[in-house]
């Protein structure tokens, strides 16, 4: 059998378990409002259309999440966002299964090969060029909250026409907290400010003058001081992550605000227990986004938003990788994953089978932002326009 | 180079035993392709510091290729020639040094996307070794123990988990302590070998804390290698501060690592398990900093590379998670995460039945889970009803009599 009839077989069997498990949550009595077509909740889109899309940096498999022994898990997609929104069952990764290349390969829409381990721009256009050259956006309308050093080159290419004129605005959270702290930092803030959880050098050092943490507590108009104070309050480097986007979305009201969490990916440590918080707080936190969407004056009613993991991560069975702690085997869980999109014009309770791929999230966030995106790969998801 | 330029001198940097093996294969080598060549050779590069199990799997590996007729050997191979890889991984040492060859040759497979053309002939070609030249049976079924070792009395509701469908639990366990009784019936298994371990390494006693006395199991633990965990912390942290050396960087620091480099004997048979020992922590993600993740990985090495017969693991609490940095830190521990340990002994115990079920034999061998303290306990094996429960009041050494 090839492989690629290998890999979609199992994507396919992983879909219908999902599809299944979506059942068992909903329970019986709501199963046909979940798994069939409801009408449009909005039967037209509005005019000044936003986005939000969220990715998570380390998937989550289906044990620990849409199989009945995982629901636990996972609350808040299975009884808030998921019947509000149309669910991908089977989405497939085919490219490289490294955090941030595969987060380059969603935003550029075609399977990026730069070094994993490195802070180098994309080589094809980003979303974000894509929509500020075609829509004539200003900077501060496109941001990307990212969570480590690594990421800082995300918000541009280094295609020719394209490139820092057209990028997105990148804040790095944890460059803020650090700069909020004295020199030599503070024992009370390390567990914000984990880099990366794959090995100590992940994150490159950045180049002076960078990311000027001053000027981005500037334009959102918030005193370090101040957020070092509210830092001291949160557990994780994801909840940092999540009030840096929510004040973005107060100050500024970005059109195209695409946030990528992290914490899930502490199973490479090894520690199970702290996958599985990693997964519930991810959980939370997708839903207390959701919910400053529907808060919002700027975003209620006129922002579709799109979760969705990187990828998968290895199975329990293949023996050459080590079950949830990794994910670098390239069998069909570490590359299968899914996709949920909520907002006004998408279809509540809509469970979608077919497989498509991580690509078609570029083209689809140009059908609903109005730019093209000449260079993307992937087909726009048709269920969502 | 090309393999068929390989020559006996290729060989003059190799330890004694690899370089003898590597000559006696010569012809075989030369007639391989490239990257298989390099990933024999890694695995002929170790020779000295495997165990016989290992040596067997690569004498099997040999074995399968010399039978096979030169048009057999091109069909076998026939996939692997048809993945394109980069002519410069021809410049590179890979005879010297075939794990940076691999460590290029993977980077190359994953960015051309050839990952998955690479696993399937990986597992192709596994499936003709296995079946042409099964691997030996054990000399005795195989017997897995997994404890969990919480230091106190909380405890999680299941307590088995996945494991539960696979076997019988034991609600009635009689006695609160039988750590001893498991650690004496191990050992009872064991052959007596000169260093004081059994040294066909068929018999193996993992610790998250720090071991019992135990003189004829095989000894791991992560409180007996503090020291060395140090020294490999020490190497991170050099790399961290340098600000040049990357994580290719790191790993090959890590990778260069010998046993005398952390000041462990480096001769005989404590040389192969000292190897082994710095392995878990130059090797693996994690267990340099959580031993509940350094019990996990030791015995799923264990069993994969040295296919023992006798597998005691415990786990014992790890220390609460904090900032990263911190705990890389040399000598830093912060205060134990009881809970969160006991749900990482759960899951490293079904990782451990998992890889056990791997080995040849699994159909007789038999597993035993348990809570030091609890009244439940988990066994599976042959005549033991899957996914049921028990309420014979037993102790846990008359568990492994069944």
């Amino acid at each position: 059998m090839f492989p690629a009839d290998s890999l979609r077989e199992t994507a396919l069997k992983h879909s219908f378990n999902r599809r299944e498990f979506l059942r068992t949550a909903a329970g019986s009595a709501s199963a046909s409002a979940l798994l069939g077509f409801s009408p449009l909740r909005a039967m037209q889109a509005p005019k000044r259309p936003k986005v939000v899309v969220v990715t998570f940096g380390g998937g989550a498999r289906d044990e620990e999440t849409f199989a009945p022994e995982g629901q636990e898990n996972i609350p808040y997609l299975l009884r808030e966002l998921i019947p509000r929104g149309t669910f991908y069952t089977q989405v497939v990764n085919h490219g490289i299964l490294g955090h941030y290349v595969a987060t380059a390969s969603l935003a550029t829409g075609v399977y990026e090969t730069l070094n994993n381990f490195a802070a180098v721009a994309p080589t094809n256009p980003t979303v974000f060029e894509y929509f500020r050259r075609d829509a004539r956006r200003p900077a501060h309308d496109a941001w990307v909250v990212a969570p480590s050093n690594g990421f800082n080159r995300i918000g541009g290419s280094s295609r020719s026409g394209y490139g820092p004129q057209f990028a997105a605005e990148v804040v790095l959270p944890k460059r803020l907290l650090a700069a909020s702290l004295a020199k030599g930092g503070d024992p009370d803030f390390e567990h914000l400010l984990n880099d990366n959880y794959e090995t100590p050098l992940f994150a490159p050092e950045l180049p002076a003058g960078a990311v000027d943490p001053a000027n981005t507590a500037d334009l959102l108009r918030l005193s370090l001081a101040d957020f070092k104070a509210h830092a001291r309050n949160l557990t994780s480097p994801d909840e940092l992550s999540v009030y840096i986007a929510r004040r973005l979305m107060d100050q500024l009201a970005p059109s195209l605000l695409w946030i990528t969490l992290h914490d899930i990916d502490i199973a490479h440590s090894g520690a199970f227990s702290l996958y599985l918080q990693g997964i519930q707080r991810t959980d939370r936190l997708c839903a207390e986004i959701w919910k400053a969407i529907e808060s919002s004056p700027e975003y209620k009613g006129r922002t579709t938003l799109l979760i969705l993991p990187d990828f998968g991560r290895d199975s329990d069975t293949d023996p050459a990788g080590n079950g949830f702690q990794h994910h670098r085997t390239g069998d069909a869980l570490s590359r299968t994953t899914w996709l949920l999109a909520l907002g006004p014009g998408v279809r509540e309770g809509a469970v979608v089978d077919r497989p498509v791929d991580s690509l078609d999230l570029v083209p689809t966030l140009g059908k609903l932002l109005n730019f093209s995106p000449q260079f993307a790969q992937g087909k726009s998801l048709v269920e969502l326009l | 180079m090309t393999p068929a330029q390989l020559s006996p001198n290729s060989f003059a940097n190799y330890p004694p035993q690899a370089r003898t093996f590597a000559v006696t294969q010569l012809p075989l080598l030369q007639s391989l392709p490239l990257i298989f060549a390099a990933i024999l050779l890694r695995e002929i590069h170790m020779y000295d510091s495997r165990f016989p199990a290992e040596r067997d799997a690569l004498q099997r590996q040999v074995s399968f290729l010399h039978k096979l007729s030169g048009p057999k050997r091109n069909e076998v191979f026939i996939d692997l020639r048809a993945i394109p890889y980069a002519p410069e991984l021809e410049a590179t040492d890979w005879v010297d040094d075939p794990g940076g060859f691999i460590e290029k040759l993977t980077a190359s497979l994953w960015s051309t996307r050839n990952m998955d053309a690479f696993r399937a002939f990986a597992t192709s070609y596994q499936r003709q070794v296995d079946s042409a030249e099964p691997a030996q049976l054990p000399g005795v079924a195989r017997l897995g123990i997994v404890v969990y070792d919480p230091g106190g009395p909380m405890t999680l509701k299941p307590l088995f988990a996945r494991l539960s469908r696979y076997g019988v639990i034991f609600t009635a366990i009689k006695e609160t302590d039988g750590w001893p009784a498991l650690l004496e019936y191990a050992s009872l298994r064991a052959r007596s070998g000169t260093p004081g371990f059994d040294t066909s390494f068929k018999h193996w006693y993992i610790d998250g804390g720090i071991a019992d006395a135990c003189k004829k199991l095989v000894p791991v633990s992560y409180g007996g290698i503090g020291d060395v965990r140090t020294k490999v912390l020490g190497v991170v942290q050099r790399g961290i501060g340098s600000g040049t050396m990357g994580p290719e960087g790191l790993r090959s620091a890590l990778a260069r690592m010998t046993p005398a480099d952390v000041g462990l004997p480096d001769k005989g048979d404590e040389s192969v398990l000292n190897h082994f020992k710095l392995s878990i922590l130059t090797e693996g993600s994690g267990t340099q900093i959580f031993s509940t993740t350094f019990t996990q990985w030791a015995a799923r090495e264990c069993i994969r590379r040295a296919e023992p017969e006798t597998l005691l693991v415990r786990f014992t609490p790890r220390q609460r998670a904090v900032g990263m940095d911190q705990m890389l830190t040399p000598g830093f521990a912060s205060e134990p995460d009881v809970k969160g340990s006991l749900i990482d002994a759960q899951m490293g115990a079904y990782y451990t039945w998992l890889n056990l079920n791997r080995l040849s034999g699994s159909e007789n061998s038999r597993f035993l889970v348990w809570q030091r303290g609890s009244s439940q306990a988990l066994m599976t094996g042959p005549g033991l009803p899957k996914g049921t429960s028990s309420d014979s009041p037993l102790s846990v050494r008359q568990l492994l009599d069944l």
